[in-house]
């Protein structure tokens, strides 16, 4: 499987890591020089420097024969377009965002991403869980 | 009509206080407490603007309903964020289905990616590089 990686912040570079040691194919997209210096330094040379946003840049990544791409900066309104891109004008079968505001989850859906993953959301269902088996 | 504008910069503080004297509801918001007073002291806000303003941001659901989203005719997102002005106007668009919204987008890129998805775009790099060169062109 092709994955492109968008954000090398922790979520980013542990997800590249783990794709890597599955056997994934990985790039790592990631705009801060220094910090994709890092990426680099850890995981070799999978990691691309650019914008998820810019489409001319998304081409150079060989985005249009990605199998998946994920968007997890920590910033909601650029992984929605990033995604909405690669989906509207790369084809690309599957996309999948982090938000970090819960209510994004179903309005990410709405306007056309794959799936959506809060990590607040998941942590409140685990302390519900808990205290439901709890009781 | 009720408006409702997100980005209270240098054209949302002109179009808020345009619409207001016209005589529609227009509510601003931004997420910097100090844009408000900002646009007020260069004269951009009139002195008797009866709209509302609202701090927080644009891409929030929760803070779009309070602003009155579910009510408004018209939605206009002009912060300085290409993306955060694309996600405000599809909350706006495909969510609360609001009639009239129309976007904000500098990159000419993704403009037109927007433009043939149904938003309603425009683009200053565009409409500025043109009428420059009208007026370069234009014979004296």
């Amino acid at each position: 499987m092709y994955a492109i990686v968008i954000g090398g912040g922790k979520v980013g570079y542990f997800l590249s890591r783990d794709l890597l040691e599955r056997g994934d194919e990985v790039t790592l997209v990631e705009k801060d020089g220094s910090r994709a210096d890092w990426l680099e330094g850890q995981l070799g040379s999978i990691v691309m420097r650019g914008d998820g946003d810019e489409m001319a840049f998304l081409r150079s990544t060989g985005i249009e024969r990605a199998d998946a791409v994920l968007a997890v900066t920590g910033d909601d309104e650029d992984n929605l377009v990033a995604l909405q891109l690669a989906k509207k004008e790369f084809n690309v079968p599957l996309t999948i965002a982090r938000v970090n505001n819960p209510a994004n989850v179903e309005i990410f859906k709405a306007l056309g991403v794959d799936q959506a993953v809060s990590a607040t959301e998941v942590l409140l269902s685990a302390l519900e869980q808990t205290v439901t088996e709890r009781e | 009509m009720k408006v409702l504008i997100v980005g209270c910069g240098r054209v949302g503080s002109r179009l808020a206080s345009e619409l207001d004297e016209e005589g529609h509801e227009v509510t601003i918001v931004d997420r910097d407490p100090g844009s408000f007073s900002r646009a007020a002291s260069r004269e951009a806000l009139s002195q008797d603007f009866k709209g509302n303003f609202l701090v927080g941001d644009g891409t929030e659901a929760d803070l779009l309903r309070r602003a009155g989203i579910e009510e408004a005719d018209s939605f206009v997102a002009v912060t300085e964020g290409d993306n955060r002005n694309i996600m405000a106007a599809q909350i706006a668009k495909q969510i609360y289905k609001v009639p009239r919204v129309v976007c904000r987008i500098y990159d000419p890129i993704r403009e037109e990616a927007y433009r043939k998805l149904g938003l309603e775009v425009f683009c200053p790099t565009i409409e500025g590089s043109r009428r420059v060169r009208q007026m370069l062109m234009a014979r004296k």
